[in-house]
């Protein structure tokens, strides 16, 4: 504990230093903070190269609250981001920087979002929309199509009851429907995956999984999708799916392997790996059971489940995620290589994200706000100005004394004063 | 001591009246005899004026109001001193009574019960949401509300709506700490870590009384109370209509937001018919109540009002309860007997609500409740209790993958208390036995077997009184805990509650002038919390046992009050000064953090002038910050003071017709404010009542 305070103390000193250098920032990372449900306290956390610059960053910037319960945050473009407030009825639109430009409350009931840089598309589980034809209605769930220039609905598509994740593929929407209110309105759950025409926005194939619920996280590394089905926590059992999307749009009847683990919290590696903690929760024993995955969705798939799939996670993250209170997300930043897990503990209280570098090694944490769980990484300083591509480095048997800075990076010769990683501890170079 | 006129014996707190005579049966009898001139009663060695004990528990006695009991007829009978030999009340308690709790503005026993030390009431805002209280930070849930002496019971949610409850018909409110410790009780009357007593008036003359009342924001109500009193027998009907839109506004203002607004979906419509009778150690009680009402959601950022999230309740309760107590010498014995029926109705498939699953489901809920007690007192320093309960509770829903649940409830306990030299030792052993029945397909939770112990010790002499108890208590997980569909947890662990606590109180008494203090320091350990959480790592939430808390604290009461001809001036204050810790994870960092929503200070004042039939009373209730999350030190509710001000004026003519008028100003400064975080509670309010009495 006394230790990773001094980290966040070292940590914090370094971005400042940074800061009134002018030195660039590798490390950019943007994480929604749930909140606590009709307490209108959703939250928008930044870090900086591993430390927390505010906890309340949209707020910051804008001098007002982003809403009730953010579920989802994408980066559109070089300049735009999206964040579904779910029970605010929102999408807002900020800058990188953090700056509101544009909020619409015609999607209501918001859940999940994906881009294509030009338009928006947000599944929703509400049966309402209001486009630029006017009011549309759903029996069912529906996707909302929405032109960035304007920020309006422009076209819509009716899917399963309750769509949740949604991911683009060649030019079509691949959404995993869960009828997650089965539990309460007449219906049963959903177990298929509605494919949409992306530009049409009509649908042209559902996939049935033989797996109700694809609810939570929905990862997307290519034409591959993981997702998560935490079963009906009576009978019928949590599972994982690996979806091929390449394959479904090519006829495939079965472009899918279906895993007999969870995936309820999953993220994409750098190496197009899928990593997932899966948790199973039965009302029979009141007790719940998990399970950590590293996936390789490729061989997953060509040999249909029997290959691919290793009970892992890189470095120490197993140990460490096990020693959680409530995991509740987990990430790898696409640019530096930094896992991230979350970890909401008692969830009335701050949530805390630890962080690894790129072969798992933990180096420390920092104290984010309630229910923190989705994440954003933005492109490095050193991207934009063209420094080079930053890519995570294996680990190697033979590089036991290798140095890496805190991106990542392996360092030949550290310079005094900077704080690096060896052996997967943190120190400074005097 | 001299009693100004007959209608002042209601005045006198009835609790103590029990403890002067040792049971409700007793309560006229004793009224009688102490209406009898020169008549000496002697029950004890400890030997107080009357009016001591009246005391602690104050009453404002000349604040006229105009309900029938309290109209003041132009007759006074002079009555000789009395004097009554009695024990002092054991247990930790406060009350209200009488003229006393209709000087204060209350809408139901909830606003009431916020005047007592220790207590929190937890509103989510206004005239139709939720109301429950909270003593000493253990929880809704570990408070017992009793009516008559026989508990209130809500076998799905094991919450108690005291919004649901009126006190146009009650004598006294009290609120113990731990049990009452009468010489005949209940054992459910032992079963919950505090007790709260309504005690329904009981007539003394025939009356007839008509309300008409008007309020802010739409709001309308009638009552009629009907009061017979014939050869022993006394009978009370009270009836009520209400409405109101609840459209109240509100405003969050800081530094990040501006938030102007008027609460939607705050309506609520609500009958409420209810008659007692009684015959000395007999009294019965029936009840109905429907009510239908908007359930409104927290004040949250959104760009319009195109969509709310509209939920809708619509309730139906009926009881009817029968209690029967005897003393015949040394033995006494108490019957309880009620049935319960609850219908519950809560829909959400609303257009306009975009946000949750459409549903409406229906919840049905039939209870019957069967209770003997028996008491020895086989010398004056010995009295012995014991007492067998049963109750047997179905729910029905049609909620999916739930099936019909029934539940059996006994409870058995053996009590004795000792009384020597001014000292008094009280023990309990309660045992408690549950079992359920469902042909759910989780199961029904394993039976429930616990025993649970309490003892009391007090000295009382020269004015002044001093006690130190014990209780352990738990309360068992509810029908919605075990089975509800996922939510539902059928392997949990009852929550406990430890409790201990001294304390003492004075009285002074001296021609017009009364007095007392009370203070109470106490500590209390509750583990096992039951709380519905997410599960690890998956998206689903269920009830689990969760949560260890530590709580300490001090509770003090000071009142006075003087008689000065047509005067009579009154100060009841309360005072709470807690600290509530967080002892769930000594690896976590919210160890030994203060514990969400509980005030570290808070106190209530009130003040009462009444000259002849005109009384004016202010009232300033409290509360300080109290912290909501743990997350950021500005998760905090902000502290507030609630000043209610009362103006009541009744005219007699043709001595058997009284008209009163009542001016009521709710929240006098319009101070914002919330009990839960973004549901605002409404500001200034007026009110008028009209009442016309024969």
């Amino acid at each position: 504990m006394k230790k990773f305070t001094c980290l966040r103390v070292i940590l914090a000193m370094s971005a400042m230093a940074s800061v009134l250098s002018g030195r660039a920032v590798e490390e950019k990372l943007i994480i929604l903070d749930e909140g606590m449900w009709q307490a209108d306290n959703g939250r928008v956390s930044y870090i900086e190269d591993g430390s927390v610059v505010s906890n309340s960053w949209f707020r910051d910037v804008n001098g007002y609250k982003l809403g009730d319960t953010p579920n989802d945050i994408i980066q559109i473009n070089d300049n735009l981001i999206a964040i579904s407030v779910n029970w605010s009825n929102i999408i807002q639109f900020i800058t990188p920087e953090g700056k509101a430009v544009a909020a619409t409350e015609n999607v209501p009931n918001n859940r999940r979002l994906a881009s294509d840089g030009r338009y928006v598309y947000v599944s929703s589980y509400g049966h309402e929309c209001e486009t630029v034809n006017g009011t549309v209605k759903f029996t069912k769930g529906y996707v909302a199509k929405i032109d960035i220039n304007d920020f309006r609905v422009v076209a819509t598509c009716e899917v399963g009851y309750e769509p949740e994740g949604i991911a683009l593929y060649d030019g079509h929407l691949f959404i995993a429907n869960t009828g997650g209110y089965a539990f309460q309105e007449d219906h049963e759950y959903e177990r298929t995956v509605d494919i949409i025409d992306a530009a049409t926005m009509r649908k042209v194939n559902s996939i049935d999984t033989g797996v109700i619920n694809l609810y939570g996280t929905m990862s997307q590394s290519g034409q591959y999708l993981c997702i998560n089905s935490p079963g009906d926590y009576y009978d019928i059992d949590a599972a994982g799916i690996i979806f091929d999307c390449r394959k479904a749009l090519d006829g495939d009847p079965q472009p899918f392997v279906v895993m007999p683990y969870a995936c309820t919290y999953n993220c994409t590696t750098t190496d197009g790996s899928f990593l997932a903690i899966g948790s199973r929760y039965s009302y029979y024993t009141g007790e719940y059971t998990f399970n950590y995955l590293t996936i390789d969705p490729g061989l997953c798939i060509e040999s249909g489940g029997a290959e691919g799939i290793e009970n892992r996670l890189p470095g120490t993250m197993v140990n460490d995620i096990m020693s959680m209170t409530s995991p509740y997300g987990i990430y790898q930043n696409p640019y530096t290589g930094m896992f991230y897990a979350t970890d909401a503990g008692s969830f009335a209280g701050a949530g805390v994200l630890h962080q690894w570098d790129p072969q798992g090694n933990y180096i420390g944490k920092n104290g984010l706000y309630i229910n923190p769980g989705h994440f954003l990484a933005l492109k490095p300083d050193s991207w934009n100005s063209g420094v080079g591509t930053i890519v995570a480095t294996p680990a190697s048997p033979d590089d036991d004394n290798a140095i890496y800075d805190l991106l990542g990076r392996r360092v030949a010769t550290p310079k005094k004063g900077g704080i690096y990683i060896s052996n997967g501890k943190k120190f400074i170079c005097r | 001591m001299t009693l100004e006129n007959k209608d002042k014996s209601e005045d006198l707190p009835d609790a103590n009246i029990n403890h002067v005579c040792g049971s409700t049966d007793d309560y006229l009898v004793s009224i009688m005899r102490i209406l009898t001139p020169s008549r000496l009663l002697r029950r004890s060695s400890s030997a107080l004026p009357l009016l001591i004990l009246a005391l602690p528990t104050f009453y404002a006695g000349a604040a006229n109001t105009t309900t029938p009991d309290s109209v003041a007829p132009d007759r006074v009978d002079t009555l000789q001193e009395v004097v009554v030999n009695a024990d002092m009340p054991l247990a930790t308690r406060q009350t209200l009574s009488g003229k006393e709790l209709q000087a204060l503005s209350t809408t139901s026993v909830a606003d009431a019960l916020k005047y007592f030390a220790g207590v929190q009431i937890k509103d989510y805002g206004g005239l139709g949401g939720l109301k429950t209280v909270n003593v000493r930070s253990m929880g809704a849930q570990h408070v017992g509300i009793y009516i008559d002496g026989v508990r209130l019971t809500n076998a799905q949610n094991g919450t108690i709506d005291l919004g649901k409850f009126s006190l146009s018909s009650m004598e006294s409110v009290e609120l113990y700490n731990a049990n009452r410790l009468e010489r005949c009780q209940a054992p459910s009357e032992f079963a919950s870590g505090a007790t709260v007593y309504f005690r329904t008036r009981r007539p003394t003359r025939d009356s007839l009384s008509a309300q008409f009342k008007a309020a802010s924001f739409s709001t309308f109500s009638g009552k009629l109370n009907l009061q017979t009193s014939r050869r022993g027998w006394q009978a009370m009907l009270d009836a009520e209509a209400l409405h109101t839109k609840g459209d109240y506004p509100f405003r969050y203002h800081s530094e990040y937001e501006d938030t102007v607004g008027r609460r939607t979906n705050n309506d609520i419509r609500y009958y409420r018919v209810e008659g007692a009778l009684f015959k000395n150690g007999f009294s019965s009680h029936i009840y109905y109540y429907y009510s239908e009402r908007g359930c409104p959601g927290g004040i949250v950022r959104r760009l319009s009002d195109k969509y709310t999230n509209v939920g809708r309740e619509w309730d139906s309760d009926f009881f009817v309860q029968t209690s029967w107590r005897q003393t015949l010498g040394m033995h006494s014995i108490l019957a309880n007997l009620k049935y319960t029926n609850e219908y519950l109705r809560y829909c959400t498939d609303y257009p306009e609500n975009q946000n949750t699953a459409k549903v409406d489901n229906h919840y049905h809920q039939n209870d019957i409740y069967s209770s003997l007690s028996y008491a020895c007192a086989p010398t004056d320093w010995l009295s012995v209790n014991a007492g067998y309960d049963f109750r047997a509770s179905w729910l029905s829903a049609d909620l999916k993958y739930f099936s019909a649940v029934r539940r059996h409830d006994q409870k058995a306990v053996i009590a004795a208390d000792l009384r020597r030299w001014g000292f008094r030792l009280a023990g309990s052993m309660l045992y408690q036995y549950y079992k359920d029945f469902t042909q759910m397909h989780t199961g029904a939770a394993k039976p429930l077997k616990r025993f649970t112990p309490s003892v009391t010790l007090g000295y009382e002499g020269r004015g002044f009184r001093v006690h130190a108890w014990y209780k352990k208590i738990f309360r068992a997980p509810t029908l919605n805990d075990l089975y509800y569909t996922q939510a539902g947890n059928r392997n949990l662990k009852p929550e406990y509650t430890t409790q201990w606590d001294i304390g003492g109180e004075y009285t002074f008494a001296q021609g017009q002038w009364n007095a007392s203090a009370q203070l109470d320091l106490y500590l209390n350990k509750i583990k096992n919390r039951i709380v519905c959480l997410p599960i690890k790592g998956t998206y689903t939430w269920s009830m689990m046992n969760y949560g260890y808390t530590f709580c300490r604290g001090l509770n003090a009461n000071l009142n006075g009050r003087v008689n000065l001809a047509d005067w009579n001036l009154a100060l009841i204050t309360s005072f709470t000064l807690q600290r509530d810790l967080d002892r769930t994870d000594p690896e976590s960092d919210l160890y030994n953090r203060p514990i969400c929503y509980s005030p570290t200070f808070s106190c209530g004042i009130t003040a009462i002038a009444a000259w002849r039939t005109l009384s004016l009373s202010v009232s300033n209730l409290y509360v300080g910050k109290r912290m909501w999350s743990y997350a950021d030190p500005e998760d905090m509710l902000k502290p507030y003071s609630n000043v209610d001000v009362k103006v009541d004026y009744s005219l007699q003519f043709k001595k058997k017709y009284t008209a009163g008028v009542t001016l009521e100003v709710l929240d006098l400064f319009d101070v914002q404010y919330e009990h839960v975080p973004r549901y605002p509670m409404p500001g200034r309010t007026l009110r008028l009542s009209l009442t016309f009495s024969i």
